[in-house]
């Protein structure tokens, strides 16, 4: 029995698929290292910092193929098999290569009424891609989103989990579009209270450049 | 009637009109960290004295469920200098039509860390997570700078404010989960695991987070201690509904004119809070229904609110729940079995796939409504779905099967004209429906 299992009549075929990350930019520096032990430092083991970890190892590699989801276990200490199925639990995890720049387009609920699939249409036309689908030069994924918690200002989108677009329009994908280009990433925008504008005049953050009120939303044409 | 006085001239205290109220010297000018002070140094307050001060209050909890607080946090068991014991602060919001809590935190956030430090007084905990969903990249970071500057005032770490306790707050950053929102998934998630969610009991006062006793508690409802403690819990109990009191923040979205955060008392007429508060519908449309609390209540059409406040016994005797408070408004253009059909695939996408019922029924209700919305379903897919319905609810781990099921069980209730008018007009019109499938 022993000896089938060291030697198989048939191939199995290897654990992992062939490495995307060349094997000398596979470590992490000391600084995040450093920044890993604090996290570790914060819970009762240090399986809870696997999340952060993994943050941190898709900000570095820009994706998460399993030698970098490998790696994240390596530093941790934990099971390979452990940290990948906490990878490829979560929609925020990528684990195949996305375009420079991922665009969120959330579809779900309030934005689905107020225009948010006209906007993905939009979105999809304008670069020739599906929902899902990365450019063919690399630069943007469009994917389509779950509620985001933004639903006041719908419709919205994210970029590559950062930055929230609010009141979707057609002008604002398009300047978006041309932005990110260039690599001008939109600043944070706080989205202001309307109480707050009867009451104060407006944003009570004084330390956030960009603001924004609640509108009144769009008309939809499309609903799926 | 409107169970909420006066509330034109309403004073906000969740999210009260001052300017950078997020940064600590602001909302030290403010009173902030009075209460927490208060507690901790004054003979006046022991743990026991607080829980009762929040039960006095009759605060529920606000993130979904409606539990009264100051009940859950004495369900904690006796204190053992041995066993750790934690505070779960659930800033998951992921429940559609909710995103109150990512307003609370990025206009107050020290509001929410004195709250959760409070609490853990009350419970004698050290140690709190607060797990905001990671799509909120942004506010994290805004929050642990502020967070930052509030462990160097001395307001959260060891030996608070020379009072000999010490608390510990940690961000936990999500990575795009609804069901980590559900409390034992969040645990789960928290530990590094997968965030499947746990078979209950043990509930997670016995067995929380890594085993150990643990409460878990919405953002606005942690937000609430401070104010409990600086005005007393009687003053609290007077806001709004007497059944269900408190400021809460309504978040209002969809086919209105001023969508957005709204801070009220409970027990708003639903009327007054189209109408008035939100600037009325859009377009001067008429209403045709709206969803009171996040995508898991049910619908209720704009016949059925006439009188109907916002608080959980003036909505259940409607037919629907209070929920997170999150409002969708819909105007008499809406397609409602587009939007069930959208609905149905948030579920079916959501679902962590652990039991039978609800990976494969919310799969199957997303099937079976896709079907109806493309004409291509016939009258007995109604009663199928139903039936579906029935099959999922309460036979699952988490409540998740529940929400899914609810939404299609009363919008067909209360919508099946709108769905037969979508089915196959011939097998409809000879009523061969039975006979052909
Ligand atoms: C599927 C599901 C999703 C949930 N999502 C959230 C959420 O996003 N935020 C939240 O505060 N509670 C959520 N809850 C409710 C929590 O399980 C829990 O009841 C709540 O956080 C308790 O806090 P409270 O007593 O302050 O309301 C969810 C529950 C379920 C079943
Ligand atoms: S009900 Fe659904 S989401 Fe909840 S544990 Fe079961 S499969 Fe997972
Ligand atoms: S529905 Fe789009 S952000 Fe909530």
């Amino acid at each position: 029995m022993a000896d089938f299992i060291k030697h198989p009549v048939v191939e199995l075929p290897e654990r992992k698929p062939e490495p995307v990350i060349p094997a000398d930019q596979l470590h992490f520096s000391e600084d995040e290292k450093k920044q890993i032990q604090t996290w570790i430092s914060r819970y009762p083991t240090a399986d809870g910092a696997v999340m952060r970890a993994l943050w941190l190892a898709q900000e570095k590699f820009s994706f998460l193929p399993p030698e970098v989801i490998q790696l994240v276990a390596d530093e941790l200490g934990m099971p390979y098999a452990k940290a990948y199925g906490v990878a490829t639990f979560y929609t925020q995890y990528f684990k195949e290569k996305k375009g420079k720049y991922v665009l969120d387009v959330c579809t779900c609920f309030s934005c689905q009424l107020c225009g948010g699939f006209d906007m993905l249409h939009y979105l999809e036309e304008k670069l020739g891609v599906h929902k899902g689908e990365t450019t063919a030069d690399g630069v943007f994924t469009v994917q389509e989103a779950e509620c985001l918690g933004a639903c006041g200002s719908a419709p919205m989108l994210q970029i590559t989990n950062g930055t929230y677009v609010h009141h979707l329009t057609k002008d604002k994908i398009d300047a978006l579009v041309d932005a990110l280009r260039e690599d001008k990433v939109p600043a944070f925008t706080s989205v202001t209270l309307p109480q707050d504008e009867d009451e104060m005049g407006g944003n009570r953050r004084t330390d956030v450049a960009a603001t924004e009120s609640y509108g009144v939303c769009p008309v939809s044409e499309t609903t799926r | 009637m409107s169970k909420a006085g006066d509330w034109r001239n309403y004073k906000r205290v969740l999210l009260p009109p001052v300017k950078d109220l997020h940064r600590l010297d602001v909302y030290e000018a403010n009173e902030g960290y009075r209460a927490l002070r208060e507690v901790l140094t004054t003979d006046k307050w022991t743990p026991t004295s607080v829980t009762d001060e929040v039960k006095k209050s009759g605060l529920k909890g606000r993130g979904g469920a409606g539990f009264p607080t100051g009940l859950k946090w004495s369900f904690m068991p006796p204190v053992n200098p041995d066993v750790p014991r934690f505070l779960c602060c659930n800033g998951d919001e992921s429940e559609p039509g909710t995103f109150k809590d990512r307003q609370l935190l990025e206009y107050n956030p020290h509001l929410v860390f004195e709250g959760i430090l409070i609490a853990c007084y009350a419970m004698t905990i050290r140690k709190a997570f607060l797990y905001v969903r990671g799509e909120f990249a942004d506010w994290i970071s805004l929050m642990e700078a502020e967070l930052e500057k509030a462990y160097a005032k001395g307001y959260v770490g060891q030996n608070i404010m020379g009072s000999g306790f010490s608390c510990d707050i940690v961000i936990h950053k999500g990575a795009g989960a609804y069901i980590c929102g559900e409390e034992s998934s969040l645990m789960n998630s928290l530990e590094g695991k997968r965030a499947y969610p746990r078979i209950k009991p043990p509930f997670p006062a016995q067995k929380g987070v890594w085993g150990y006793p643990t409460t878990i508690n919405n953002v606005e409802t942690l937000a609430c201690a401070p104010l409990i403690i600086r005005n007393g819990g009687e003053w609290y109990a007077g806001i709004g509904a007497p059944t269900h009191a408190g400021p809460v923040l309504y978040g209002i979205s969809g086919h209105v004119n001023r969508p957005g955060v709204y801070e009220y008392p409970t027990g708003m007429l639903i009327t007054d809070l189209i109408n008035e508060v939100a600037g009325g519908m859009r377009g001067g449309k008429k209403l045709k229904a709206l969803i009171p609390g996040g995508s898991s209540t049910p619908i209720l059409r704009a016949d059925m609110i006439d009188g109907v406040t916002m608080d959980a016994d003036s909505l259940r005797a409607a037919g629907s729940m209070m929920g997170t408070s999150g409002m969708l408004i819909m105007d008499e253009d809406t397609d409602i079995v587009s939007w069930l059909r959208r609905i149905t695939h948030f579920y079916h996408h959501e679902s962590c796939g652990q039991c039978t019922p609800c990976r494969e029924g919310t799969g199957w209700l997303e099937n079976i409504v896709t079907r109806i919305d493309e004409g291509e379903g016939n009258l007995r897919d109604l009663d199928l779905l139903i039936d579906l319905c029935s099959q999922m609810e309460g036979r699952t781990v988490c409540a998740l099967a529940d929400a899914a099921a609810w939404p299609v069980r009363y919008t067909i209730d209360r919508f099946r004209s709108e769905f037969e008018a979508k089915c196959k007009p011939s097998l409809v019109a000879s009523g061969l429906e039975m006979a052909t499938v």
